[in-house]
């Protein structure tokens, strides 16, 4: 069975109330959702935060799913509008800290310097050609599917993702024959 | 171009958490059972509330009648009692000999 059906038989199973086929859900796309959104906001413990308030929220939200859609661009979808919602009320409550904080440094720490210029030059970036650059440079989505999730047309994203790939590339001080 | 973005996605796997992660996906199914037992015990709580509101009003045109009804029903209630519990004493003894084995 391929990937995409795997997930249509779950996706019709959880929508009739089946915990189990969403557990499966959630095992299957919880690494691109985290990292995702670990690359749209930079800061690994909120991401893990709205991580798994995009599952709760698709949890409620499953019946809405239309046969046959990525389940993968869904969930990214759900959770950008949280990471914007959550970017825009300041003050925002941690219920993760320190110890994902420490992962994150341990990660830094072993990474090259390139990571970190990387980090630095992703964090400069406006919040949408982020989240253009992290679905379509770092996961492999298409331009459309990217379009889609973010629900931005789509020669928007293509023209975020140039220029977030552009951007990106002076950082690590690569010299690109296509930009 | 191609190096360029495989040098990119390279310094992006970094970030990327376990394929496979049972402390965060448990996590997320612990909230999402908590949500639905909520969700149960809310709609549990409306039903009753709303049954009792309709019994409440119902109640003076209801109980007339429940009692008109129930002295006419008693010998027949009673009488399914009865055969009710002869069945199940005569089950259980006799069940094979009177063709109620189960």
């Amino acid at each position: 069975m391929s990937p995409a059906s795997l997930d249509e038989v779950l996706v019709a199973a959880a929508q009739g109330g089946s915990a189990e086929a969403f557990s499966r859900l959630v095992e299957r796309h919880q690494q691109a959702l985290r990292a995702f959104l670990r690359r749209a906001c930079g800061d690994w413990a909120m991401a893990d935060d709205l991580a798994q308030e995009t599952l709760m929220a698709a949890w409620s939200r499953i019946g809405r799913l239309k046969a046959g859609a990525s389940v993968r661009a869904w969930l990214c979808g759900i959770g950008y509008n949280k990471h914007l919602t959550a970017v825009r009320s300041a003050g925002r409550e941690r219920v993760r800290g320190a110890a994902y904080e420490a992962d994150r440094q341990a990660a830094l720490d072993a990474a090259p310097e390139d990571k970190i210029a990387l980090d630095k030059a992703m964090s400069g970036l406006p919040s949408e050609q982020r989240a253009c650059v992290a679905l379509c440079l770092a996961a492999d989505f298409s331009h459309a599917e990217a379009a889609e999730a973010l629900d931005m047309p789509l020669g928007t994203v293509k023209s975020h993702v140039s220029r977030g790939r552009a951007r990106l590339l002076q950082a690590l001080g690569v010299c690109d024959e296509a930009s | 171009m191609r190096q360029a973005d495989d040098r990119l996605k390279a310094l992006f796997a970094l970030d990327e958490p376990p394929a496979r992660d049972t402390v965060f996906s448990t996590a997320v199914m612990e909230q999402v059972m908590r949500q639905r037992l909520r969700e149960e015990v809310a709609l549990l709580c409306a039903v009753s509330v709303v049954a009792a509101g309709v019994l409440w009003l119902v109640w003076p045109t209801l109980q007339p009648a429940l009692v008109a009804v129930s002295q006419w029903m008693a010998p027949a209630v009673g009488a399914i009692a009865v055969a009710f519990c002869a069945t199940m004493f005569l089950g259980g003894r006799h069940g094979p000999g009177l063709g109620l084995a189960s």
